[in-house]
């Protein structure tokens, strides 16, 4: 039968290829080839990779409450309440920030967050401190460092009053550091 | 080519061997166009792995997670839309390719002695494909996926004795859920291309074992051959690029909208399979009662063990298909068969209520603009309008409807209803969503 000299006889019988300016046209058409499905595919595939890196949270403003019920010079302690989008998911992410009412009448808004290591500190009343459990910094009513290892003052996040509401917009600041660094 | 790095590797790894093993095979009759159907298969794979690899970076396999991570990538990732799209469209042109493939080895006798092996390979292959596109199906987790796979899982549950069984384990359980979605998912993504992988590996074995079989004719002696670079791989090179444009263009320009999330409690949902699906999907219409079982798993599965057979079963040692009229034959009924089921169920489908982007569109419409207020629809909405449950039914003229919300008194004098300021495409959708309010049939 034809089958057992199939492919063996023609082998042996003579390979031609294709050589010279033919060879280097297809050649170089098979890299434009490759080229373009290459190019085609890294891009967007890539893209997509790295995409979220390039992705910055928007930061809101949020009604934390009526400025004329806060106590001046006292701080107080209030709900920033805000949706956050983690890729497809949508949580509620609950902060308290902490509000100093000045003579003034204007509002300063101190991040919850210790600068030292990031702890959550409190107001004691009765020495008139910010103090932080974890490593025992202080600082006093304007946020600036009395005592402990706390490098910087208070990070103070940006605050306006708007029709006699209080807004507030969240940062993370990273702590350790002596100057205010935003994450 | 850098020259110099290559050299600095033969000299070390001596690749010379390799070079000419891979780009010297020979092509008895020489290159062709019709040989790059396999080559276009292969790139298509490996174009499925790479998107998929990509889409896996953002998909949560979770009934919780899974529609919305596919949204996600729809509407948030940066080119996540086109990536899903080219996933999508390379499925189907795999389907094609394979298709081209093995109707051309049919048709040069191909498959004969001595290559029954890359055919029987070759059908399993094709059988793994076919499985990869059953399990992605059900992963986007909206109604459509539901509901195919669930049709899908309940037609293994018809085969005797072990189907209730079988559509046990597809399930992982006796409801469609949680545990159904992750195991289509690892075997979509872990199983399938472990066996693809290593089934693409056997067939290229058994291709490089015994060569390629070149054209049909009798006199092979005369046949001269020639090397499979640098033409074959110019030929194979062009259609594969021709073909990822192609896959390129259907991604970017035809959305795939998703259906509304997977919802078991919905049963109205008619699901519609892939087209490559549909002349199967189709055949079990017209087989009713106690006979069920013969199209749903008897039929397959002689269909099955004859392409696997076929090399046994088809002795004749004669190439030429005009000398092989029987099996010539059979291959033509076959596609008839297959092709004359695929046109009917198309043809039925345009009769068949299905959310076509515009209806969508328009439906959400409806919501946002408030109609329900007034107007009733299967018994959701306010009672002072007409009820819209089977407008498209009363009213399937779409020009009165276009007119209509243009100016709601010039065909309906009296009419309370507002004028919106909508835009032409607006309209447009608008109308498609009235229009497919009808009863059900």
């Amino acid at each position: 039968m034809s089958h057992s000299d199939d492919t063996q006889g023609s082998e042996r019988a003579g390979l031609s290829t294709p050589v010279g300016s033919r060879r280097t046209f297809f050649h170089w058409v098979t890299v434009a080839a490759a080229a373009v499905v290459g190019a085609g595919l890294a891009v967007p595939l890539l893209g997509s990779l790295v995409s979220p890196a390039f992705m910055r949270r928007k930061r809101e403003w949020v009604d934390v409450g009526p400025v004329d019920t806060l106590p001046a010079g006292r701080p107080t302690q209030l709900d920033h309440v805000t949706t956050v989008r983690d890729g497809w998911l949508e949580a509620k992410s609950q902060k308290a920030v902490w509000a100093v009412k000045q003579a003034q009448g204007e509002v300063k808004v101190f991040s919850p967050i210790c600068t030292h290591l990031g702890c959550g500190y409190r107001w004691d009343d009765t020495e008139k401190k910010f103090l932080c459990p974890c490593h025992g910094s202080a600082y006093d009513i304007n946020g600036q460092v009395l005592g402990g290892p706390a490098p910087r003052p208070l990070d103070v996040l940006p605050s306006k009053v708007e029709g006699g509401r209080l807004l507030v917009m969240y940062q993370d600041f990273k702590s350790g550091l002596p100057q205010s660094v935003e994450l | 080519m850098p020259t110099r790095l290559y050299d600095w590797l033969d000299s070390r790894l001596n690749l010379k061997p390799v070079q000419r093993t891979l780009l010297d095979e020979p092509i008895p009759g020489g290159a062709s166009w019709i040989y790059v159907f396999g080559s276009v298969t292969l790139f298509l794979f490996v174009l499925q792995a790479a998107t998929g690899m990509f889409l896996a970076l953002y998909y949560a396999p979770t009934p919780d997670h899974a529609y919305d991570s596919v949204r996600f990538i729809e509407t948030e990732v940066t080119f996540g839309w086109f990536v899903r799209g080219l996933h999508h469209w390379g499925a189907s042109s795999m389907v094609v390719a394979i298709g081209l493939h093995m109707l051309q080895t049919f048709l040069y006798g191909a498959y004969k002695k001595p290559r029954e092996a890359m055919w029987m390979v070759g059908v399993v292959l094709f059988l793994v494909v076919m499985t990869f596109a059953f399990t992605g199906y059900l992963l986007p987790w909206d109604q459509t996926a539901y509901w195919a796979t669930q049709i899908g899982i309940n037609m293994v549950g018809t085969v005797p004795l072990v189907g209730d069984f079988l559509s046990r384990v597809l399930r992982g359980g006796e409801i469609l859920g949680a545990l159904t979605l992750s195991r289509f998912f690892a075997i979509h993504v872990l199983f399938l291309p472990a066996i693809l992988i290593g089934g693409i590996a056997l067939h290229l074995f058994v291709l490089r074992r015994v060569g390629p079989a070149g054209p049909w004719t009798d006199d092979r002696a005369s046949l001269g051959s020639e090397t499979f670079a640098p033409r074959q791989v110019y030929m194979d090179a062009v259609v594969i690029a021709a073909v990822f444009l192609v896959v390129a263009t259907l991604a970017f320009s035809i959305p795939l909208p998703l259906t509304d999330k997977a919802n078991p409690s919905d049963t109205s949902f008619v699901p519609v399979p892939e087209w490559y699906f549909l002349f199967y999907y189709e055949l079990l219409k017209y087989v009713h009662g106690p006979l069920e079982p013969l199209a749903t798993w008897v039929l397959p599965l002689c269909v099955i063990l004859i392409m696997l057979c076929w090399p046994f079963i088809d002795r004749n040692p004669v190439r030429n298909p005009i000398r092989r009229p029987v099996a010539l034959g059979s291959g033509l009924l076959f596609l008839f068969v297959v092709f004359g089921l695929l046109g009917i169920s198309l043809k039925n489908l345009y009769a068949v209520p299905r959310t076509d982007p515009a209806v969508a569109q328009g439906r959400a419409m409806y919501a946002q603009l408030g109609c329900a207020g007034c107007h009733r629809i299967h018994g959701e909405g306010g009672a002072v309008a007409p009820d819209l449950s089977t407008i498209g039914d009363t009213r399937p003229d779409r020009a009165w409807h276009l007119k209509h919300f243009r100016d709601p008194q010039s065909v309906s004098p009296g009419s309370f209803m507002p004028k919106f300021p909508l835009t032409d495409q607006q309209l447009n959708d608008l109308t498609s969503y009235m229009l497919s309010l009808k009863r059900a049939t």
